[in-house]
């Protein structure tokens, strides 16, 4: 079973993506939810992780330090990492890219584009 | 000046697709273009734009139309919904309708930057010169208003 992290401090945001992941196929995973980036940081470092969904703007931690942390880390040089935010452009996607992130997704996210962003996830 | 699309279409887009993506519901604008959502009915949030322009943008909408967005997002009755869960949502549409304007607005190599959604309990402040307004309804009648604050928007208007 995969297992994912949702990072996003608003509860409609962690329950749309939620239900887009159900569509596509991922509805026997574990979800772990996280409201901040230190929070989704600490779940992703207590038990191994498969995916991870973070938003940008979020207290505590923000997504980009977020991304920063994880993929600082050799531990989770596996973890593929999506943003995403309502506060994407092409400048801030290229920079997120060259942090490490795989995918950076604008809100509202579909199931069709969440499918398509996980499509090598979802082959695994 | 900044480069920039048509301001009135670009909300428009944003706020037909956040609606129609996350709660399968349809926007058009309203036919009454006099119509004003009743202020004992009105539930209405804002958020700052920082850059490359500088305002602020508002949402309202009735409670009831709150109530019907909150059950289709959560997939849940009406009267499950919990306070905080409408109030969550209507912050959640507004950054994401905020977003996409900003997107559908700006041309591809400019960057913005936009604060953090907060609800508001007064009344809604009336429309001065400074204020572009988008009067919606949803495809069951619900009135939603978005409202553009600032001379710095405004002006974008004229392109």
């Amino acid at each position: 079973m995969k297992r994912i992290i949702i990072a996003d401090d608003s509860t409609t945001a962690r329950m749309f993506i939620k239900r887009c992941l159900q569509i596509i196929g991922l509805g026997d995973a574990e979800i772990i939810e996280a409201e901040h980036g230190k929070e989704a940081l600490a779940a992703a470092k207590a038990q191994k992780v498969d995916l991870l969904l973070t938003d940008l703007n979020m207290p505590v931690m923000d997504g980009e330090t977020l991304v920063k942390w994880v993929k600082a880390n050799p531990k989770f040089s596996d973890l593929t990492v999506i943003v995403i935010t309502s506060a994407g452009n092409p400048a801030k996607e290229a920079q997120l890219l060259a942090l490490g992130a795989h995918r950076v997704l604008n809100k509202p996210v579909s199931p069709p584009v969440m499918m398509e962003a996980l499509a090598d996830f979802l082959d695994e | 000046m900044i480069e920039h699309k048509p301001l009135y279409q670009a909300m428009i887009n944003a706020v037909s697709q956040t609606l129609e993506n996350m709660a399968f519901m349809e926007v058009m604008e309203h036919f009454d273009r006099s119509y004003k959502i009743p202020a004992e009915d009105l539930i209405w949030n804002s958020l700052l734009i920082n850059d490359p322009v500088q305002g602020e943008i508002r949402l309202a909408m009735s409670k009831n139309l709150l109530k019907k967005l909150a059950g289709n997002i959560f997939a849940i009755a009406d009267d499950e919904i919990t306070q905080p869960q409408m109030d969550d949502i209507l912050n959640e549409l507004l950054n994401t309708i905020v977003g996409l304007f900003l997107t559908n607005l700006l041309l591809d190599d400019q960057e913005y930057k936009m604060g953090l959604p907060e609800l508001n309990e007064e009344a809604l402040p009336e429309v001065d010169e400074n204020t572009i307004v988008w009067k919606l309804m949803t495809d069951e009648e619900d009135a939603l208003q978005i409202f553009a604050i600032g001379a710095s928007l405004v002006i974008l208007q004229e392109k």
